[in-house]
């Protein structure tokens, strides 16, 4: 076993062997002062947390329009959920968003980390704070600042590529089914950036530089340094920032709505938009629809909890 | 309903307190005193739950009355309305709060409703008649009565009445138009103003010949799109009152001829470069900006436009700029156009402090109070005699047109009705076919009813 390995080892088993003695001497009186301190983050949890997933998951059983009691439909929902075909598309555009974003919003965070630690390392604090930057501001006001960017007519994007003399390429990008979702997977990659850079970049420093030493002495080059060292070496990071990609990507909802509202003609449609307009915009007309559009944030719990289970299973994995 | 607040207070009837044990205390009083504290903690709960929510009603002599909008338009005008209404009414607190948008507005008066603490004044926005049917808004021609209400303009007063009760009061009315850079016409060679859409296709082709959009519009949100179409139900039917029937879908559905020669008209429209490229990727706003940066000729929009000029365009724009009717289908037909009042305010019916909130809507409806208001803001009164007194020229011409029996209804009030315009938004890129978006329209609708 290398050093580094057993020297955490040791670690970690010294200190599980303190927390059980720990445990062992606490006494009663101790103990139930310990559950009364955690007491209000419990109480809290369990107002602002628990009973709102319990309360949505029987909402999804019933038809609500908010006011009133609501009407217990036992399956109705889900199955409306079933054959309604904008719920259906709002399903697969938020699968695919995760899927994209998940792969696009790890790999190229690791590469562009990899170049600040390494390559670009002269540029330092200065290369972390250019790419952070976007990350600080809120999804709502990097929506609407893009939107500017990508107007079809006065927009940056489309004035640029007429000044180069590439007007064909201009187009209404977040006006055509074809340019719209990817419009915004881009620039939510645009905006995550600099925070999973960030994650792995620290994950980095975590790597002992004796090993790219070592490696470096046998003739492997950076590629395969990166390939056998680095990736091997982020493996619980890589696990985390996937599991946080997913988990965003499903509940995917300010950066579409501010930028198309699920337009056009529900071409970037997420559940997230779909069950806030059902709740709360004007798709159903006078009476909300709660009952659906809880049923459809339940399918988005369902996805959210997929992802850390994953992540779960990803971490304990690598940890073997 | 309203709530009274309950504070809390260290007095006879609140829980006693528990004793503070000294640190030498033995462990199993420590023990008690500890559980005495966590139940405390948790007793206090509700009371802390009690003290949210709203104060809606007496305290101290004093009745206050909430007033929830998202009118940004007058974010400068309510407070000085008041500060004049407090003035003459001490006993009335108006606590006001403006949203920023229907769309941070909307999720916190759902939440009011379901929790029943519904403020006292609101902006009920498409709910107004179901709001009304259960009870959450007063009949305001009960509480106000027929001469209050008898200045309304009958569009505004028919949008929110059910069964012969009104559920609400239109604050700003609307109608639509096409607003026009004279020069930039001129320059094109196109003379008067296009009163049909033929008119107007060939005064498009001029103006595009010139480097110019012909007509900017906005179809982002898809709901834009629709007040763009649904007069044109109004044209082809020569009736003012269809879309009402297809709104509710009763007696006719989308998939109606009337419907499908709307959306050929449309196409004509569209294929004869009227709009600028992109319309479904334009928002209000940019839309706007596209006209007043001169980017386009003419721009397709409501009467809510010029307070947004005042604002933002030059100023030598705002003052050359003009207005005229929607084209009508043919010389001498009639210039059907969307129009009602998208912002209304209605009154809770069961608060305890509901006849303030009347007092404060009848201060501010009073004939001087709400011209001022109006005329202030650039914003289209809902009253006649705040019509007569607009200031705003282009507003005036505007608000004349209400009077001529043009206008027509184009707010999606029907369950799933606003779904309708995503198919529309393949007729604003020229991919969808007449017939197969009617059907899509009547399928979108009746999926999204449920």
């Amino acid at each position: 076993m290398p050093v580094a390995e057993r020297a955490r080892a040791s670690t970690s088993g010294a200190l599980a062997v303190r927390d059980r003695r720990g445990a062992a001497r606490l006494h009663r009186p101790e103990r139930v002062a310990g559950f009364v301190f955690i007491a209000p983050a419990v109480l809290l949890f369990l107002v602002f947390v628990g009973y709102p997933i319990l309360r949505t998951v029987y909402l999804g059983f019933t038809t609500w329009s908010g006011f009133g009691d609501p009407q217990w439909a036992a399956l109705a929902n889900y199955r409306r959920m079933v054959a309604d075909p904008v719920a259906r598309a709002a399903f697969v555009h938020t699968l695919a968003f995760a899927a994209v974003t998940t792969v696009l919003q790890t790999a190229l965070p690791l590469v562009v980390a990899v170049l600040v630690n390494s390559t670009w390392r002269r540029f330092g604090v200065l290369a972390r704070t250019l790419l952070f930057v976007p990350g600080i501001v809120s999804m709502v006001v990097t929506g609407v600042m893009w939107r500017l960017v990508l107007d079809p007519n006065l927009g940056l994007l489309n004035r640029g590529l007429r000044a180069v003399g590439a007007e064909s390429l201009a187009t209404s990008w977040l006006g055509e089914s074809a340019t719209a979702l990817p419009a915004i997977v881009v620039v939510s990659l645009w905006q995550s950036l600099g925070l999973t850079v960030l994650i792995f970049f620290a994950g980095l420093q975590g790597i002992d530089p004796t090993l790219y030493e070592a490696a470096e002495t046998d003739g492997a080059g950076p590629v395969q340094q990166f390939v056998h060292i680095t990736v091997p070496g982020l493996r619980i990071v890589t696990g985390i920032v996937v599991s946080l990609n997913l988990i965003s990507g499903f509940k995917v909802f300010d950066l579409i709505y501010v930028m198309t509202q699920g337009g056009p003609n529900h071409a970037s449609e997420s559940l997230g938009t779909r069950l806030y307009s059902l709740a709360f915009g004007s798709t159903s007309g006078s009476v909300p629809q709660f009952g659906y559009a809880s049923s459809l944030s339940v399918v988005v719990l369902l996805l959210c909890t997929f992802a850390v289970v994953l992540q779960t299973w990803l971490t304990r994995r690598s940890t073997r | 309903m309203s709530r009274r607040p309950t504070p809390l207070t260290l007095d006879a009837t609140a829980p006693p307190a528990a004793p503070v044990e000294p640190p030498t205390a033995p462990a199993g009083v420590r023990r008690r005193s500890l559980l005495s504290a966590g139940a405390a903690a948790l007793g206090a709960a509700p009371l802390l739950g009690a003290c949210g929510g709203g104060d809606t009603s007496s305290s101290g002599g004093t009745t206050t009355v909430r007033v929830w909008t998202w009118y940004s338009e007058q974010q400068e005008e309510f407070p000085r309305l008041v500060e004049e209404f407090q003035a003459k009414n001490p006993s009335i607190k108006v606590e006001n709060r403006i949203f920023g948008s229907p769309d941070q507005y909307l999720p916190a008066l759902a939440a009011a409703v379901s929790g029943g603490d519904v403020p006292e004044i609101f902006a009920p926005h498409i709910r107004a008649l179901s709001y009304g049917e259960a009870g959450v808004s007063a009949d305001l021609k009960a509480e106000l009565g027929d001469e209050f209400l008898s200045d309304f303009f009958q569009s505004t007063i028919d949008e929110y009445t059910l069964d012969g009760k009104q559920y609400a009061l239109g604050w700003m009315a609307q109608t639509f138009g096409v607003f026009y850079n004279p020069d930039l016409l001129a320059a094109a060679g196109v003379t008067g103003e296009p009163e049909t859409w033929d008119d107007l296709i060939a005064a498009a082709d001029k103006v595009n010949a010139t480097g110019k959009s012909a007509v900017a519009i906005s179809a982002s949100p898809s709901t834009s799109g629709l007040d763009f179409f649904l007069p044109l139900l109004a044209q082809i039917a020569d009736d003012p009152t269809y879309y009402l029937r297809l709104d509710k879908l009763d007696g006719v559905d989308y998939t109606d001829t009337v419907v499908v020669q709307a959306l050929e008209l449309m196409q004509k429209i569209v294929r004869g470069g009227v709009f600028q490229p992109g319309a479904n990727g334009t928002s209000g706003d940019q839309a706007n900006q596209l006209f007043f940066t001169e980017g386009s000729a003419m721009l397709f929009n409501g009467s809510f436009a010029p307070q947004g000029f005042v604002l933002n365009a030059p100023p030598e724009f705002v003052q050359k700029y003009k207005v005229m009717q929607t084209p009508a289908l043919a010389p001498g037909a009639r210039h059907y156009t969307a129009n009602q009042a998208g912002a209304g305010l209605a009154v809770s019916a069961t608060s305890k402090a509901k006849d303030a909130a009347l007092e404060f809507l009848r201060f501010i409806y009073s004939p001087e109070q709400y011209t001022k208001t109006m005329n202030a803001s650039n914003s289209m009164p809902s009253t006649k005699s705040a019509a007569a007194e607009v200031s705003n020229p282009v507003l005036k011409q505007m608000t004349s047109w209400l009077l001529d029996g043009n206008g027509v209804p184009h707010i999606p009030f029907g369950a799933g009705s606003s779904e309708a315009g995503g198919p529309l938004a393949t007729m604003f890129d020229d991919t969808g076919e007449p017939a197969d978006v009617a059907r899509q329209m009547q399928e979108a609708v009746t999926s999204a009813r449920g």
